[in-house]
């Protein structure tokens, strides 16, 4: 099994849609995957798939022995593949309750059970939620949008996982990261106001996984409950399937990072 | 054991310190506080206890009264270990002892201090610099200063094995390689901080702090491929890019080491290298 994180330092950055949205991926695409959220406290990644009416138990009653994983595990509706689970987080319970030996029980017995992936939803931050988030991580989707502050804390993050992270403390195999830019929008880009993703890049010295741009859609997604990799034909879902399909080692050029201008005939139309 | 016990039950034996020598271009606790915290970034782990001799010999005239509270208490909060005073009178030098326990030291055989800082140039020269006394120097140390001599040493060569790093190196990360030579093969981040007690070589963007000498080499280098840092600092004279690296060397490759200014202190030098 893979333990992939899903972080970023900053907060609001896109860290539970993109969460949400890979793991549903990666289910699509046949592997029987967990996405787990460690934001104890404020618990979000149920709303976003959808399944807050079904939580009763967290990861923290399974930590503290209060229940089964299996018990624990809410299976996703949207995905007819059937192989997508949730562990969500608990809102109530004291942060600390989330202890090193208890995410390692978890990562283990889902291992046991025949997962592929773990995907680990990190709180923002670079507190207790978010070490734990990505102790255990093989890799690490860097979750950053097209400005400084949150490269900043992206480069602060990579410099966390290096020094913390279960592979660099025994000295095995690093910690693969991966650079996503999310909420990127050409537009702005083209107009000085955000950082180029060759530029974040750049700053970052990362390889880049995807760029997924901004759209009104991810907030209708949201408040439906569906990750947004479902909404068929949108550029956001287009951008995270291919997203996946490069962390699953496929070569797909870039899209949606390039500003077209309006053409004659939209602007007649009223177009945007 | 195998070392014999003592004969009576106390015994005193004379013994040459290795000492820091912090050299002070002010006394007042809270403007070197200020200083300190923008040379060394709030970092309260750079030193590691080391012995600290404060040194007023850069200071045209002493004030009055010296907190030495203070002073001794901004120094451990840095993790250095006050233990006496240099260049001061004799009522400053029973104050010391008597508020703070310094000694007081008569002479430091060491390389003499630096003529005063020039005032006027205060933010890039730095109140502080950090030298060692004779002992803890590495042997070149003992040449007359004279930076761009025909055959440079590459200092800490022999002192201490290189520190290599091959990823970048993060903001809120720090590496030292204490002793020697720091070779950054990645890249440093703003918001990094970088320390040699010797040369620092740095491949790849150097956006956050770099320190060279950290321990009073004078003749330290800082060689950079793509220089746009925060702070570079040789020997504890430092310079900072607050409106930006001025476009000469921003983003180029450059080396800065120490330039004599006779007798009017020193600062350091940025030049750009020619590499094709
Ligand atoms: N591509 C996008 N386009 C437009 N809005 C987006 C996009 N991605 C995320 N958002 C919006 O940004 C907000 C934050 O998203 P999300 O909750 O995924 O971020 P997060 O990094 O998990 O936040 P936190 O740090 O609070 O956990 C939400 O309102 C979400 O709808
Ligand atoms: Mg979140």
């Amino acid at each position: 099994m893979r333990v992939i994180v899903v972080t970023s330092g900053k907060g609001g950055v896109g860290k539970t849609t993109t969460s949400a949205a890979f793991a549903s991926g990666l289910a699509m695409r046949g592997f029987k995957t967990a996405v787990i959220d460690f934001d104890v406290g404020l618990r979000n990644l149920d709303l976003i798939m959808g399944c807050e009416r079904r939580v009763v138990y967290d990861i923290i009653n399974v930590i503290n022995d209060e229940a089964k994983l299996t018990q624990a595990l809410i299976k996703d509706k949207h995905c007819e593949s059937e192989n997508l689970y949730v562990l969500p987080a608990s809102q109530t319970r004291d942060k600390n309750a989330l202890t090193e030996s208890g995410v390692e029980f978890v990562l283990s017995e889902l291992e046991h059970m025949g997962f592929d992936y773990a995907v680990c939803d990190s709180p923002a931050g670079i507190e207790h939620g978010a070490v734990m988030a990505l102790t255990f991580a093989d890799e690490a989707i860097i979750t950053t949008n097209p400005e400084v502050s949150s490269v900043r804390d992206s480069d602060r993050i990579l410099g966390i996982l290096q020094s913390k992270s279960r592979r660099a403390l025994n000295g095995s195999e690093p910690v693969k990261e991966h650079l996503l830019l999310t909420r990127y929008s050409p537009k702005r880009v083209e107009e000085g106001e955000m950082i180029t993703y060759k530029d974040v890049q750049e700053l970052l010295r990362i390889p880049l996984l995807g760029v997924i741009p901004e759209s009104e859609s991810v907030l209708q997604a949201s408040n439906q409950g569906i990750p947004t990799i479902h909404l068929k034909g949108s550029d956001v879902a287009e951008a995270y399937t291919d997203m996946v399909a490069r962390f699953l080692g496929e070569k797909l050029p870039l899209r949606f990072v390039t500003y077209e201008k309006p053409g004659f005939i939209k602007r007649l139309l009223g177009g945007k | 054991m195998s070392r014999s016990a003592p004969v009576r039950s106390i015994e005193f034996h004379p013994f040459n310190l290795s000492a820091l020598r912090v050299v002070l271009d002010r006394a007042d606790p809270a403007g070197l506080a200020d200083e300190l915290h923008k040379m060394l970034g709030g970092r309260p782990d750079r030193f590691s206890g080391e012995a600290a001799i404060l040194d007023f010999s850069a200071l045209e005239t002493l004030p009055a009264r010296i907190d030495w509270n203070g002073l001794t208490s901004l120094l451990r909060r840095y993790c250095l270990q006050p233990v006496g005073v240099y260049a001061v009178d004799e009522e400053h030098a029973a104050a010391a002892r008597n508020k703070a326990s310094l000694a007081l030291f008569e002479h430091l055989d060491a390389t003499p201090v630096s003529a005063p800082a020039p005032r006027a140039s205060a933010t890039t020269v730095s109140p502080f610099s950090l030298a060692a006394p004779d002992s803890a120097s590495p042997p070149q140390a003992d040449l007359p200063f004279e930076p761009s001599a025909a055959a440079p040493l590459v200092a800490g060569a022999s002192v201490a094995p290189t520190l290599y790093i091959d990823r970048p190196v993060r903001s809120g990360q720090q590496v030292y390689a204490h002793g020697g030579d720091l070779v950054l093969l990645a890249g440093v981040s703003p918001g990094a901080e970088v320390i040699a007690d010797g040369n620092i070589h740095c491949f790849g963007p150097l956006l956050g702090r770099a320190l060279a000498g950290a321990r009073g080499n004078a003749q330290a280098r800082v060689i950079s491929t793509h220089f746009s840092p925060e702070l570079v600092s040789i020997a504890g004279v430092y310079r900072t890019f607050e409106q930006g690296v001025p476009e000469a060397f921003a983003a180029r490759a450059v080396v800065v080491r120490m330039k004599s200014a006779n007798g009017s202190g020193q600062t350091i030098s940025i030049d750009p290298l020619q590499l094709d």
